[in-house]
């Protein structure tokens, strides 16, 4: 097979992590992961409980989406007004509609 | 002008500020791929915009999870003998005794599948890495091996729907089983759309159709699968793990 690949490519796939870098996020995700699992049979209840839960949860979400997903290096698509008003939006407004639900039915954790 | 020669093909357009509306906002690369503002090919940009839509489906599937299981719970545990007859009776003393639904999971298994849809996330990205590197070979490795490991994941999940059936839980028995299936199995539905996605892409690569100049459909479905693997991070810590 030949090498086709364009100049523009290779320079792109600089910008984008290494194999390496992907292999140290894959590991920090199994750790964390492992984490929540242990942390799940601590006998810990409440806020105290699901607090650190959420933070591991909301750590392994920024680290799939931002280096797999590449949202780190497409950084205009985080940091373009367009996408604001499109993406952006929407996303506030889905948040406001789920807490309104949320709050409607009167739902505890 | 710097950023755009580091960035590559893909920032052709996107160099330039997203408020100045030149003909560069309208440029196209050798292979007529056109370019948006934001500095992502408009494919990239619809790709995004569909998991926007996705995300908005799974937070209502998410919600309406967290909101029946309350319901079931606080019916359950109060004794409403509608809710109590729809569990085997060892099930629902368990589940009132522990005051959550956790009795019927079983963890260990359920983080073993979840290790496995990260592992699937990493041969997704090495896939992309490969076939922009015009390392073909690297390409259906990678490719076969994702898919493999989300069959594998599916496979889980069909065991774990068998294992609660067979526990007493159904999907029309109550609240709680209606909306534990209708989640899980529309993720379930999603991988599955992934592994078709991944094998289409394989026989392209096989038929020698999938070359360096086309990384970017690699990357599409990868953003696709990486979507799906985020979610199930949600489901596992908010299904599984929250008590």
């Amino acid at each position: 097979m030949t090498d086709i690949a364009t100049t523009d490519d290779h320079a792109h796939d600089a910008h984008h992590p290494t194999e390496r870098q992907y292999w140290l996020v894959f590991l920090a995700l199994v750790i964390v992961t492992a984490a929540e699992v242990a942390w799940s049979y601590a006998g810990i209840d409440g806020l105290a409980y699901l607090l650190p839960l959420f933070a591991m949860m909301l750590f392994k979400f920024v680290l799939v989406a931002g280096v797999f997903m590449h949202l780190y290096f497409d950084s205009k698509v985080l940091n373009g007004k367009t996408f604001w008003m499109v993406f952006g939006s929407g996303l506030v407004i889905a948040m406001l509609v789920f807490a309104a639900v949320f709050g409607t039915f009167e739902f505890e954790i | 002008m710097a950023d755009a020669a580091v960035l590559g093909d893909e920032n052709v357009a996107g160099e330039n500020s997203t408020n100045d509306h030149t003909a560069d906002d309208h440029a196209t690369d050798e292979h007529g791929a056109h370019y948006t503002s934001l500095g992502i090919s408009n494919m990239k940009l619809s790709m995004w915009l569909f998991l926007g839509s996705e995300c908005l489906l799974f937070g209502a599937l998410i919600s309406t999870y967290l909101l029946s299981k309350t319901r079931f719970l606080t019916e359950l545990i109060a004794g409403n003998p509608n809710v109590v007859s729809t569990l085997p009776s060892a099930l629902a003393e368990e589940m009132i005794h522990e005051g959550s639904v956790e009795p019927l999971f079983d963890i260990p298994f359920t983080s073993a599948s979840s290790f496995i849809l990260l592992m699937s996330s990493l041969t997704m990205v090495l896939a992309h890495k490969a076939v922009s590197e015009g390392n073909y070979k690297n390409t259906r490795l990678f490719l076969a091996a994702t898919a493999l490991l989300g069959s594998f994941f599916i496979a889980g999940q069909v065991y774990e729907f068998t294992a609660f059936y067979r526990e007493g839980l159904t999907f029309d028995g109550n609240l709680f089983g209606s909306a534990f299936y209708t989640l899980t199995g529309f993720h379930g539905i999603h991988v599955s759309v992934g592994i078709l996605m991944l094998v289409a892409l394989l026989i392209l690569s096989m038929k020698g159709k999938l070359q360096a100049d086309r990384a970017e459909t690699v990357e599409l479905v990868g953003l696709y699968w990486h979507f799906v693997d985020i979610v199930w991070v949600l489901i596992f810590t908010i299904v599984y793990l929250v008590r």
